[in-house]
């Protein structure tokens, strides 16, 4: 692609939310009171798994200012984005502890809570599955008696009633069993870690009104405005015009604002007070319980090597903790398999990813949507491998590093178009971290240096008919208001649509003004904002509706300048003669119509729209996974470099390196703050996060007191972020999806150099220091 | 959110609080005394306490009090960890307290709270411990002095609470260091937390986070301060010494504390020798 003259894309534009949220000035959907608004709560289940024999409501009627008590026999019917299997409110069992049994509306907040610790359950204790591992064992008990019954609500799901496994899904590509025999070399290794939390600033919460009429108003902080109004629909059978959603901008996200929960609460909680406007806020603690989590993951890889050190056959067993119900882990489950060999070339694969059910808190979908837990596991296996095969881990990752000519797990044929240059940002992140070929160095005071280095991929698992679309607006003085209903998380994409808006129509960043907070009654269908598909998706949107308002400009240009339309360009605010563009006119005077000079009007205002949709995707095949599920791989490679002590086993983080091909970067400061950002969620998870149980399943650390994140003044000294450009054709000017992928690569870069300090292999998250003593000593 | 309703007082004098906790008591309420509040919120918050009366000490001008009087420093219960740190008229005080919660947290933390945390961590009483302060306590009848060692190992009275804290000015700028180990990061309740200065050329120190409530032991300190013995021969004898069995939970196992345990003691050692 030839490098054109661009007027804002590429350049760091300040976003256009700085000023807005830097001052304190957004009002988030917890700030938000009305009067008359009534108060949700939600009682929850101390039971991890049992049968509900009996729940009195008497005493938490009691308290003054109760109006509603809703449980699980009001609508005990199960709901699910992929497969439905979870009510609501719990009914008839309970299958995590802090699981929904049934909520109350009162006047205030504090009332609500207050009955909400008087409602008093009657369990039927049931054993506890309490790790995927127990889970998958044969004789382990029964999550979900009826998983043969549940309604597939997309297809590539598989559930395998009669055990705890939601959906398994399978890869066949070549012939596995015959290319391991062949191998020269081969390493078998398995990695685990648990169920963690999204930990957003902002917790999740809804309000939902039903108005006399019956629309169904509803305020959320959600990523899936219209999957809300799908599954309203779906499973409560309102029209789907009648249910309007409103996302204000919202405190990070992560892929846990995906899942839609508070919103059916809500709904029902408003149903049983006429409709009144009822408020469900989770605290902290609701948030880290009752609300979905990242999944847990257990992983056995299999890698097989020839001669020449070429991986010829590989092997994926992965265990996907989906917690009490499926959620968006059933499509993880896929996600995770059909990219499972990580970005390299392998002829023979052969994979078996489970989504398995346990009685823990249900995970739902989490930045990076399975390739951050894959990726530990490939990277760790491809820094065990070379080093049993004596080779340099970079050597060998380039050597079978996957490129255009190969194909994926699903058998999708890799262009130089759909997929981005591996080798090119792994020798770029090698110069970056001043690889010394895996050697350690010990420090003037005695602490151990090293580095581990990571390479990662990903494709956005879309629905095949995923799409947005875009409306243009032009304002009376010439300035365009920008309709869309990509949901501003913090990522940045607002600035980023406004910059392809500004950028095609030749005006200027300024002149462009973006609908902050989305409102599905007048922007347009949009799939989601997840998987770092909205550059891709809202942007194309973006470009075609403003292709749509360049032709509206030159059909009225003609006409105010009496020429042909053919004639005429659109750049700076106005219309004007390609061939002497100083006879022009102002788009403000035309864009409400032209006026003649006896006042005569022609034209209007001009809309420009658009729409994109997802080209060319199937579904993949129940046997083998054959099928085109992505788009576009996004490729990287980061590199990690610590200092360990070895006397107290504490370490530091230096620095984090990624290098990312995006195709072209719309905002580099933006994308350079969005890889940090990423980076510093990875090692964070990676080196603290993790929820920790007893033996009856409960969470021991539901809050910030005892729930680790990495602090402020912990990230690395040093974050270098930089981007290798191959365009994507098929992206608003050659742009690839970059949302998830800073966080893809940390967790494995951080064990690779934290195994080669220890000269353990860790194999296990989150590193702590006492992990990497139980292993290195007492492992020995 | 709290949901629970409660009375909130906030006296302005010592006797005032008092009464008032008598007054609220003799009702039958459930009465505590409140400082910063970070605890009793985040209890409260969660379910684990409720209260029908709560009465905030800040109110109080002995319990705001920071400045050396005569030959002591002077420290209200209710002055916060943060203005603790800045005057830094106790350097191993700040040392220590520097690593408790976080910088905002710390804005409310005050000492007395710390000192009172149901915790048992109270890390802000190790070099307490180590300076041979004493503390206020005011009660129904009188206010009384309490050595640190006397206020450390046992319960106040009801309705009695901790209104100052007083170091011996001779012993705030001594030879001192205080090291913390947590699971992960550095904000973080502690695996195990000392804090030890040099007094007459002997190692004091003081111990959180390995045994179920914080202590400092002279038993523990002849051995550390045993010039026969060899580093190792000293920490394996010192572990045999510890007032209780050593803690087993979340943050880390028995056997990382004491291994953790061990290696703070050579680090202290390290340290605190050439100031010897």
């Amino acid at each position: 692609m030839q490098k054109e003259f661009r007027k804002t894309v590429g350049t760091a534009e300040q976003r256009i939310d700085a000023v807005e949220k830097s001052t304190g000035n957004v009002k988030y959907l917890g700030d938000k009171l009305i009067t008359g608004m009534l108060h949700a709560k939600v009682a929850t289940s101390t039971e991890a798994h049992a049968r509900i024999k009996s729940i009195d409501t008497n005493e938490a009627w009691k308290v003054p200012g109760v109006r509603a008590i809703v449980t699980g026999d009001t609508f005990p019917f199960p709901i699910g984005p992929i497969l439905a299997d979870r009510p609501p409110i719990a009914f008839d069992k309970v299958r995590y502890y802090g699981e929904p049994v049934a909520i109350i509306v009162a006047d205030y907040p504090y009332q609500a809570k207050q009955a909400a610790s008087k409602i008093v359950v009657k369990y039927e204790k049931l054993p506890v599955v309490n790790s995927v591992e127990q889970a998958f064992q044969e004789d382990a008990p029964i999550i979900h008696e009826q998983l043969g019954q549940y309604t597939k609500i997309i297809d590539n799901v598989y559930p395998v009633p009669g055990t705890n496994i939601a959906s398994h899904i399978k890869i066949r590509k070549g012939q596995f069993g015959q290319a391991w025999a062949t191998c020269k070399d081969t390493i078998t290794a398995t990695y685990s870690f648990n169920l963690s939390d999204h930990a957003a600033m902002e917790t999740r919460s809804a309000t939902v009104e039903i108005n006399p009429d019956g629309r169904v108003i509803v305020h959320s902080t959600s990523q899936s405005p219209f999957t809300i109004k799908k599954i309203l629909n779906q499973f409560f059978n309102i029209e789907v015009g009648k249910v309007i959603v409103h996302i204000p901008m919202l405190g990070g996200a992560f892929g846990g604002k995906g899942a839609v929960q508070l919103e059916p609460l809500a709904y029902l909680a408003s149903s049983a007070v006429g409709g009144k406007l009822v408020k469900l806020q989770y605290e902290r603690e609701e948030d880290m319980m009752t609300a979905p989590c990242h999944i847990g993951f257990n992983a056995t890889v299999k890698l097989g090597v020839n001669e020449e050190g070429k991986l010829l056959a590989g092997q994926y067993t992965f265990l996907i903790e989906a917690g009490a119900y499926s959620d968006q882990a059933a499509g993880i489950t896929r996600a995770a398999a059909l990219d499972c060999t990580g970005p390299y070339h392998i002829p023979n694969v052969w994979c078996d990813s489970y989504c398995m059910y346990t009685n823990h808190p249900y995970a739902t979908s989490f930045r990076g949507y399975g390739h951050p837990e894959l990726t530990f596991a490939i990277e760790r296996t491809m820094d065990q491998l070379a080093k049993q095969l004596n080779v340099d881990p970079i050597e060998f990752r380039l050597l079978n590093a996957i490129k255009p000519g190969h194909s994926t797990p699903t058998q999708s044929v890799l262009t130089e178009n759909n997929i981005g240059d591996t080798a090119k940002c792994m020798i770029r992140a090698k110069e970056l971290i001043e690889w010394n070929g895996n050697q350690t160095t010990v420090t003037e005071n005695g602490k151990i240096r090293a580095k581990g280095v990571s390479l990662f991929w990903k494709t956005s698992t879309t629905s095949t008919n995923a799409q947005a679309g875009a409306v243009l607006l032009f304002e009376p003085d010439g300035t365009v208001k920008l309709s869309c209903a990509a949901v501003e998380i913090g990522q940045g994409t607002k600035t980023i649509l406004a910059q392809i808006a500004a950028e095609r129509l030749k005006m200027n960043m300024k002149d462009i003004h973006v609908t902050m907070e989305v409102n599905t009654q007048y922007n347009p269908h949009q799939w989601r904002t997840v998987a770092s598909s909205t550059t891709f998706l809202a942007g194309n949107a973006v470009l075609a509706a403003a292709d749509d308002a360049i032709r509206q400009l030159k059909k009225i240009g003609a006409v105010a300048l009496q020429c042909s339309e053919n004639d005429l360009e659109v750049g700076n605010s106005r219309v004007y003669l390609r061939s002497k563009p100083t006879y022009g006119i102002d788009i403000k005077t035309i864009c409400l119509g032209y006026k003649y000079p006896n006042g005569h009007t022609v034209g209007g205002q001009i809309i420009g729209t658009g729409v994109h949709v997802q080209r060319q995707l199937t579904e993949m095949d129940k046997d083998t996974g054959f099928g085109d599920p992505g788009p576009w791989w996004s490729v990287g490679a980061q590199a990690v470099e610590i200092e360990w002590d070895e006397q107290n086993y504490t370490y530091e983080i230096l620095k984090a390196i990624t290098v990312m091909d995006g195709g072209t970067i719309i905002n580099p400061m933006t994308a350079t703050q969005q890889m940090r950002g990423g980076i510093f969620l990875g090692l964070s998870i990676a080196s603290g996060e993790s929820f920790e149980f007893n033996d009856k399943g409960v969470i021991q650390n539901p809050d910030f007191r005892t729930y680790q994140l990495m602090r402020f003044g912990e990230q690395p000294k040093e974050y270098i972020v930089e981007f290798v450009e191959t365009p994507n054709e098929d992206g608003p000017f050659g742009a690839r999806g970059i949302g998830e992928y800073g966080v893809i690569g940390a967790a494995s870069a951080l064990a690779n150099s934290l195994s080669s300090a220890t000269k353990t292999e860790l194999n296990k998250l989150p590193l702590t220091p006492e992990l990497i003593w139980q292993t290195r000593e007492v492992g020995q | 959110m709290i949901s629970f309703d409660f009375e909130y007082f906030k006296p302005e004098s010592i006797d005032e609080a008092i009464k008032t906790f008598s007054s609220e008591w003799k009702l039958g309420k459930k009465v505590v005394y409140f400082s910063g509040g970070t605890e009793i919120i985040t209890f409260s918050r969660g379910g684990k306490l409720t209260v029908d009366t709560v009465i905030d000490l800040k109110g109080i001008p002995e319990c705001k009090v920071l400045e050396i009087q005569g030959d002591r420093l002077i420290i209200g219960a209710a002055v916060t960890l943060n203005q603790l740190i800045e005057s830094n008229l106790f350097p191993l005080l700040s040392e220590t307290t520097r690593r408790i919660a976080d910088h905002t947290s710390r804005n409310k933390i005050t000492i007395g709270g710390n000192l009172m945390s149901q915790l048992g961590y109270r890390e802000g009483l190790l070099p307490l411990l180590v300076a041979d302060a004493v503390v206020t306590v005011a009660n129904q009848t009188k206010i009384e002095e309490i050595p640190i060692e006397k206020f450390s190992g046992s319960e106040l009275k009801e309705g009695a609470f901790l209104t100052q804290i007083k170091v011996p000015v001779s012993n705030l700028k001594l030879p001192s260091k205080s090291i913390k180990r947590t699971r992960t990061s550095k904000v973080g309740y502690p695996i195990v937390s000392l804090a030890a200065l040099v007094h007459e050329g002997k190692i004091r120190v003081a111990f959180s986070g390995i045994n179920s409530l914080p202590f400092r032991s002279t038993v523990i300190e002849s051995i550390l301060n045993d010039k026969k013995m060899s580093d190792q021969q000293r920490i394996d004898k010192a572990i045999t010494k510890l007032p209780s069995t050593i803690t087993d939970d979340l943050l880390a196992s028995k056997g990382f504390r004491q291994y953790t345990f061990g290696k703070m003691l050579i680090e202290l050692n390290s340290v605190l020798e050439e100031k010897l």
